[in-house]
């Protein structure tokens, strides 16, 4: 498993697997919220015309009316940018969607700071946390090409909502094509016995990248890929941080209400008493900028997460 | 027009307020000014338009019904409970933990098609529904919403009439409970949202305009929607908030507040009054 500069971004892997999946189940249809060219649900849209909707600059509507197709039964992949999907459109996909639990796979793309040129009014950094709060909805991040592939697979076939945080830019490939995901589940992409960083979506390169460096200086990681938020591998971190002695969450995302305070959370409910920290966005919107400048920027970058792990184990 | 539908009618909308009466001053909560004004309208659809099977309220060839004003549904969940869909006992548990019947509109309740209550959103769901079944191409079933005038307020109405222009929905009709009253005041202070039938228009739709208490036009105006085949209808239905008990008639205080006892017995006195 090593990783390799991705062709596509993830967003564009999960709309292929989606053209694909078209072929297969016959049923679903599409929404698209004039953004269709960027999710490339346009791809989908030139395949299967009949079964592709775009609703205009319009997502509040949008949800609102996956939600009434939906309601009879219809499976509705509907895609947007994570900043209107997760704010704009809250309220119809808590009330309407998640309520009734409703078929409803959103499709959410530049999730993080990896919308990283669009600046701070396309970047999601409160995705995960509205989201994960929302009872019935289910949360991924696939962290490259063949997970977001999967991803579009866990969500079809997992009934109710699912959301599905994907990235703009093409970034690594860590995992083989075919690789198996499933809802619930993980991923320990390193084994190693001083520490376990836990991480998501565009981090686990970085974590990765920070376990090398670590390495050099006899610091031995364990790296977990968590792509399913929600739910999420228990079992996998409360085995893994019992073992290591210790904990680093790393995420692209607001550290408050993120997977950070869900896995402290999880620690302290179950006596383990270890040393933690965790890595994100500190309580502040992110800007335009180059996707490496503002990792650095923001603290999670490679080295940020040596420099934590360091800390930790002092 | 058949005198004796629009006497059953009349009849059944006389009852429905009755209902809604007893549940808002029961549950000391809920929302009779809007029940008021729609009753005349909910009655037409449940006792004459609406192809239902009460026993079979999921019954996939039914006319599909939702109330997008869903703060309005003492009015529609008492016609509910008329029909059978559940006892009428049931009325009496509006809003209370555990019932059925909840504060808002929810796909669990037997009649419900859609989950509501966020102002435009129920609109646009009906517009999914009816879109679904184009998608289905199927055309067996007609879907049905009511706005209130407040709603037309909020800018995913107009996303949703866009959609509806666009896919040609034949197979939808609108209609908006025009009462003039929110839950501030007047609407037309408020918000104006006039000419609704030229923006409607503007964006594509029929429009027909009747008065929201007049049977035989409420029976006329949903039927020509019924039978319209170029594309969506919206019937702009002029209504009295509060219609039918003499002090509630045009108060926007009667939008959201429930009745004490005396008033109660005075609204109910009018109301059996106007049966007889």
């Amino acid at each position: 498993m090593k990783p390799i500069a991705a062709k596509i971004p993830t967003r564009r892997s999960f709309s292929d697997r989606l053209v694909e999946y078209g072929a297969q189940e016959k049923d679903f249809v599409v929404l698209e919220a004039d953004v269709g060219h960027s999710t490339y649900t346009y791809l989908f849209g030139e395949k299967y015309p009949d079964r592709y909707f775009n609703l205009g600059i319009a997502e509040m509507g949008m949800f609102s009316t996956a939600a009434g197709i939906a309601s009879g039964g219809r499976t509705v992949v509907a895609s947007s940018y994570g900043v209107f999907i997760t704010m704009r459109a809250l309220e119809a996909i808590r009330s309407f969607i998640c309520y009734p639990d409703l078929n409803v796979k959103i499709l959410s793309s530049h999730g993080g700071l990896t919308a990283a040129i669009d600046g701070a009014t396309h970047q999601a950094t409160e995705d995960i946390a509205n989201m994960s709060t929302l009872p019935n909805m289910k949360v991924l991040v696939p962290a490259d090409t063949a997970a977001a592939a999967a991803a579009l697979e866990i969500a079809m076939t997992t009934p109710g909502p699912v959301f599905t945080r994907l990235m703009r830019d093409p970034l690594f490939d860590i995992y083989d094509k075919g690789e198996k995901f499933v809802i619930g589940g993980s991923k320990t992409v390193r084994n190693g016995k001083d520490v376990t960083i836990a991480c998501y979506g565009d981090m686990v390169f970085q974590a990765l990248e920070a376990a090398e460096i670590l390495l050099q200086e006899g610091i031995d990681a364990e790296i977990i890929d968590m792509y399913s938020i929600k739910p999420y591998d228990q079992k996998a971190i409360l085995e893994s941080t019992v073992r290591t002695g210790a904990l680093v969450v790393v995420e692209n995302h607001q550290k408050k209400n993120g997977l950070g305070y869900e896995l402290a959370h999880l620690l302290l409910s179950n006596r383990k008493y270890v040393p933690f920290t965790s890595l994100g966005i500190a309580d502040s919107f992110g800007e335009s900028g180059d996707y490496y400048k503002l990792l650095n920027k923001f603290g999670l970058s490679s080295g940020h997460i040596a420099e934590a792990v360091r800390q930790l184990k002092v | 027009m058949d005198k004796d539908t629009i006497t059953l009618l009349q009849s059944k909308a006389r009852e429905i307020r009755s209902h809604v009466l007893k549940m808002v001053y029961k549950a000391q909560s809920g929302h009779i000014g809007g029940s008021f004004s729609e009753a005349d309208i909910i009655a037409t659809l449940y006792y004459h338009i609406l192809k239902l099977n009460p026993q079979k309220p999921k019954w996939d060839g039914r006319d599909r019904f939702v109330l997008s004003k869903g703060h309005a549904c003492p009015a529609l969940y008492a016609v509910l409970a008329m029909k059978g869909y559940y006892g009428l006992e049931e009325l009496d548990t509006l809003r209370q933990y555990g019932s059925l019947l909840q504060g808002h509109p929810v796909i669990k309740t037997p009649g419900i098609d859609m989950t509501s209550g966020s102002l435009g959103v129920g609109f646009a769901s009906a517009v999914g529904i009816a879109l679904d079944e184009k998608i289905a191409k199927r055309d067996d079933y007609q879907v049905y919403t009511i706005l209130g005038d407040g709603e037309l307020n909020e800018g995913i109405v107009w996303e949703a009439a866009q959609t509806a222009n666009k896919y040609r929905l034949n197979n939808l009709v609108a209609i908006v409970d025009r009462n003039k009253i929110q839950n501030d005041g007047r609407s037309d202070d408020i918000m104006p949202v006039e000419p609704i039938d030229k923006k409607f228009e503007a964006f594509g739709w029929k429009t027909l305009k009747i008065d929201g208490h007049n049977m035989e036009e409420i029976v006329s105006a949903l039927e020509t929607a019924r039978n319209y085949q170029e594309g969506p209808v919206c019937i702009i239905a002029y209504t009295i908030k509060g219609k039918g008990v003499s002090f509630m008639e045009d108060d926007y205080y009667w939008h959201g507040k429930a009745p004490n006892q005396e008033q109660f017995e005075q609204a109910m006195k009018e109301l059996q009054g106007g049966a007889a």
